[in-house]
């Protein structure tokens, strides 16, 4: 926990940050410097609460109240696949990848086949901002098989399993959705990287 | 108002793997999201279980998010969904529209749906509450008549750093400043009621 001088510049772009005025760089320390220091946090929350009153009085809740709701939902956070925006993916099976430190049985091939997902994912990131329709069509259905994409046997090892368990496969809302765009999907969109995923997996198994 | 949206940075963030960001987006929202569900729920207890669920479900489906509305517009249709999908799956009374709810002491004869006091709702919660309003009320009070317009003009009337410099006549970086001052101050009378006591941290 930072004191005084540096303490306020910190804090004071997280006001910033708050107020949706702080630029996408330092955006990113902010939040960095949120998730190690407990006093930004308490500052944060603090914050947030004032405008919540001040917009309406009744939005001033007992504090122990907002903290026990959010270690609820930080672990309940903690034990979900970490999401990627599909903008930034080409492949069906990057918006969700896991996290290995909460899945303690990956392999090494699972790790090493999510490294060259981040690789792909972040080539799509640096890729300029407007986006040919085929594009954001392609990215519409990214998101569906990697939801639900426990479809091929061979592919249903740990990860998928895991997803599978979530609730999201059993949203019948959701389920629509993603059929529907799985319709549209192109075969260019969905081949290719299921063979990547396909032979991770097939790899992992086979240790 | 058709400003920017002012939690884009942190939804970028998001969908950038920034998981952090999430938990900064819940932290600003949890209380509405809550209001918002116990407007409709009327199992208070039900209350905490159906945001979580709905924060977990804009959580999964950030990704298909497109920035066409506002986030919190987008969180609130979901928080609304999530609050009449759970009540269809409990089978429960699951609407409560306003008449219901100011006429709830009456007609309630059924004592499965009753009220208990969640810890939302003790004594000891509702008395921090008025607590930490009056002290937000009295703080605001106490600020200095440039903090106090720059704070207001943030927080009540939702406008914009180069809007409210234009209007306070200062540069963008004052306002930035005054408005983190006046938190400041603000949160240093809030701090006694918000202090953990039982070691529990942010």
């Amino acid at each position: 926990m930072a004191i005084d001088g540096f303490d306020n510049i910190s804090k004071e772009r997280l006001s910033a940050l708050a107020d949706g005025e702080l630029d996408p760089a330092a955006s990113t320390a902010s939040c960095a410097a949120w998730s190690q220091d407990p006093q930004l946090r308490a500052d944060w929350h603090a914050w947030h609460l004032i405008g919540d009153v001040l917009r309406s009085e009744d939005l001033a809740t007992d504090p122990r109240h907002d903290r026990a709701f959010c270690a609820r939902l930080r672990s309940r956070l903690n034990s979900e696949p970490v999401v990627l925006a599909p903008a930034a993916l080409a492949g069906p099976f990057g918006s969700r990848l896991e996290r290995p430190s909460h899945r303690g049985r990956w392999t090494a091939a699972g790790a090493v086949a999510a490294g060259f997902v981040l690789v792909v994912g972040t080539f799509a990131v640096v890729r300029p901002g407007e986006s040919p329709p085929a594009q954001i069509a392609r990215n519409d259905t990214a998101i569906a098989p990697s939801v639900t994409s426990a479809p091929a046997p061979e592919v249903s090892t740990q990860p998928v399993a895991v997803v599978a368990d979530s609730k999201v496969i059993r949203d019948a809302q959701l389920e629509r959705y993603l059929e529907a765009h799985k319709q549209f999907a192109g075969t260019s969109a969905l081949g290719v990287p299921s063979a990547f995923l396909r032979s991770a997996t097939v790899d992992s198994a086979a240790r | 108002m058709n400003a920017p949206d002012a939690d884009a940075p942190l939804v970028e963030r998001v969908k950038q793997g920034d998981v952090k960001a999430f938990e900064m987006l819940v932290v600003k929202y949890q209380r509405r999201i809550e209001r918002l569900i116990g407007r409709m729920v009327r199992d208070v207890d039900l209350v905490p279980d159906i945001a979580q669920e709905t924060f977990i479900r804009a959580y999964r489906a950030l990704p298909q998010f497109r920035g066409d509305s506002a986030f919190y517009t987008w969180l609130y249709r979901i928080a609304v969904n999530t609050a009449k999908k759970s009540l269809m799956e409990l089978k429960r009374d699951p609407l409560v529209t306003e008449s219901a709810r100011a006429g709830r002491d009456e007609d309630e004869d059924n004592p499965r749906v009753e009220n208990e006091p969640s810890d939302a709702a003790t004594p000891d919660a509702v008395l921090a509450s008025k607590q930490i309003a009056a002290a937000v009320n009295f703080a605001v009070e106490a600020l200095s008549e440039d903090l106090r317009q720059a704070i207001t003009l943030r927080e009540i009337e939702g406008l914009s750093y180069e809007e409210i410099a234009e209007l306070m006549n200062c540069p963008i970086g004052t306002v930035r400043s005054r408005i983190f001052r006046a938190r400041e101050a603000i949160a240093a009378r809030l701090r006694p009621l918000l202090d953990t006591r039982e070691g529990d941290r942010w």
